[in-house]
């Protein structure tokens, strides 16, 4: 099996925007190994967010080649990445995305719903997943009687509740007081250290940066170092 | 899939477009439900207001109106004994000369309204067997008897025409002797007198029509043939069913307008609803995105926004449903030649629920499609 989590070589994605064709990321090449928690930081318009879409496959490369897990992903169509995301991404949002209907033990029960697990199964694993991020006692609270920081512990549960290997964060901590966030970025961290998750987080602020384990920085599109020089 | 529950609490999100959604769905529904219970109600009365045996021999020229229409007083008796095929029973042969009259009546507390009294003398009951005397009895000279829906189409009070109260037609005093009941024919609005009676009123000395029942519906070519070889009185035969059905085209174009009415004012209903949907679809691109980016796929996504807007449409249909079984089942409606009962039959009530449905289904696609269509990294940064 390959040591490799992400492998990508010669990533672009371009786009029209009018009559002008905008490239956020060009001919990118990055490697990220198993187990590592790496952050991604860079001005806006960098390219940080929509290489975390693309690792993530929430959007597909216009060129390239990008192999997740051992597997490619670029060439899937849109409903073999749906499923494809299902069951290998866990997604964190800045702004947690929880659904204010549903209380907190429904928001994380969501992925499992796509499985075949029993409703016992799910439940257990459910409960698992909110003890893990300290909110076993919150089960049946919606989003809205949650704080900020309990929100965001909600949406990593529901991140990691279906086990996949890699997470992805977009500015998990961007919302945040300094407390809440050293507790989501001590979670993050222990995720990867416990349970061997890989991590991508994209952040702008570089003490949330100095919680991974490697920081590389993406400028008009482009890697500033060569991250692929390292391995 | 996702779970039922996501689809019932969605809809509490905002109560004021779930009552919108809800009260444009119970509209339509109503109006579509109003509008077939009217139009089979009065589809009904009139086919089953002719019978196929029945042979009304009029003046020529007047098919389209028995009102209008002149025919010897000998014509009766002389098709009678003329006419092959007709029914008999104990050697009276079902042959009825009628006068139909149109005028004002008088009622006590000086209310007038414009009636059809029908002159006949009581061989009408062997032609029209549907007719049955539920109080009093058959009018003797003076005396009138009123259909059981009469007092809707004489826009009066249901117990103001009781046996022995009086009403006035023509300066002639009349009193209600009998109460008759045809189901669910025009007949039960009518009021009938004697021919007599009527002749002298109507000051005319022809009969509006002779009605023959005949053992036979195929033998209806005799009389036929009967009307046109007498060429000395004028005469012209219809089916009674036939008659009837001219009536019914003839109304065609006021169930046009209840169609046009009603598709009018539920186009509104539907097109606000949709864009309650719209609104509220709109509002959860976002989320949409979240739960498309968790794994859900579009499909699993649109049958959750078609349950919402199915629950909230059936919702309307209940209510509907229930406002019609309550205001229309049963209500008497009355138009030019009588009055029919609304009926809120299983037909109706499952025209309200595929009208229901299809307001689920096709209200919710074209909002949901909106909602689901952005790419999902625009989708994830809405706000």
């Amino acid at each position: 099996m390959s040591e490799w989590m992400i492998q990508c070589r010669g990533l672009s994605k371009s786009y029209r925007k009018g009559a002008t064709v905008v490239t956020p990321l060009e001919a990118l090449d990055l490697k990220v190994p198993k187990g590592e928690f790496l952050a991604l930081m860079g001005p806006s318009g960098s390219g940080k967010t929509t290489l975390l879409n693309l690792l993530s496959g929430i959007d597909s490369p216009t060129q390239g080649s990008l192999v997740i897990a051992g597997q490619e992903i670029a060439e899937l169509s849109r409903r073999q990445l749906t499923a494809w995301r299902a069951r290998h991404v866990g997604y964190i949002f800045q702004l947690y995305h929880l659904v204010p209907v549903l209380t907190a033990f429904e928001n994380v029960e969501l992925p499992l719903l796509l499985s075949e697990m029993s409703k016992k199964e799910r439940h257990d694993r459910v409960a698992t997943a909110l003890e893990l991020v300290g909110l076993g006692d919150r089960i049946h609270h919606t989003p809205t009687e949650l704080s900020g920081g309990q929100e965001q512990r909600v949406a990593i549960a529901r991140a990691i509740v279906a086990d996949p290997p890699l997470l992805v964060a977009d500015e998990p901590t961007g919302d945040l007081d300094r407390d809440s966030a050293t507790r989501i970025l001590d979670l993050l961290r222990g995720l990867t250290r416990d349970y061997g998750k890989t991590i991508v987080m994209v952040t702008h602020d570089a003490k949330a940066a100095a919680a991974a384990d490697r920081t590389l920085h993406l400028e008009k599109g482009q890697l500033l170092e060569n991250p692929c020089a390292d391995f | 899939m996702l779970p039922f529950s996501y689809a019932t609490r969605n809809l509490f999100r905002s109560k004021t477009r779930l009552l919108q959604t809800i009260g444009g769905s119970t509209l339509v529904v109503l109006l579509v439900m109003a509008a077939v219970a009217i139009n089979q109600g009065m589809n009904h009365v009139l086919s089953a207001s002719g019978s196929p045996r029945n042979v009304i021999l009029v003046g020529s020229g007047s098919e389209e109106s028995v009102q209008r229409s002149e025919v010897p007083e000998r014509a009766a008796g002389i098709a009678a004994a003329s006419v092959p095929g007709v029914s008999e029973a104990l050697g009276v042969r079902a042959v009825s000369g009628e006068i139909h009259y149109m005028n004002y009546l008088d009622f006590p507390g000086h209310v007038r309204t414009q009636a059809l009294i029908r002159g006949v003398t009581p061989e009408a009951l062997r032609v029209h067997p549907e007719v049955r005397l539920t109080e009093g009895h058959f009018p003797r000279a003076g005396e009138v008897m009123i259909g059981r829906l009469a007092w809707r189409k004489l826009d009066v009070p249901e117990d103001s025409l009781p046996i022995g109260s009086r009403l006035q037609l023509s300066d002639q005093e009349l009193t209600v002797a009998g109460k008759f009941a045809a189901p669910g024919t025009v007949l039960e609005s009518e009021v009938w007198a004697t021919l007599g009676d009527i002749r002298v009123l109507a000051q005319r000395d022809t009969l509006s029509c002779v009605v023959l029942r005949l053992d036979d519906p195929a033998d209806f070519p005799e009389a036929d043939l009967f009307a046109k070889q007498r060429l000395d009185l004028e005469l012209t035969a219809m089916r009674e069913s036939d008659y009837y059905g001219r009536l019914s085209r003839f109304f065609g174009p006021l169930r046009a307008m209840i169609w046009i009415t009603a598709g009018l004012i539920g186009a509104g209903a539907v097109l606000g609803g949709v864009n309650t949907l719209y609104a509220a679809f709109a509002s959860r691109v976002r989320e949409m995105a979240t739960l498309q980016a968790i794994g859900f796929s579009r499909g699993t996504l649109l049958l959750s926004l078609i349950q919402e807007s199915l629950l909230a449409c059936l919702t309307g249909t209940l209510i509907a449903s229930g406002i019609a079984m309550v205001f229309l089942d049963g209500r008497t409606v009355p138009f030019s030649i009588g009055a029919f009962t609304v009926e809120i039959d299983p037909g109706v009530a499952l025209t309200g629920v595929v009208t229901g449905i299809l307001l689920g289904l096709l209200g919710a696609i074209p909002p949901a499609i909106r909602c689901l269509k952005p790419a999902l990294p625009t989708a994830l940064r809405m706000s």
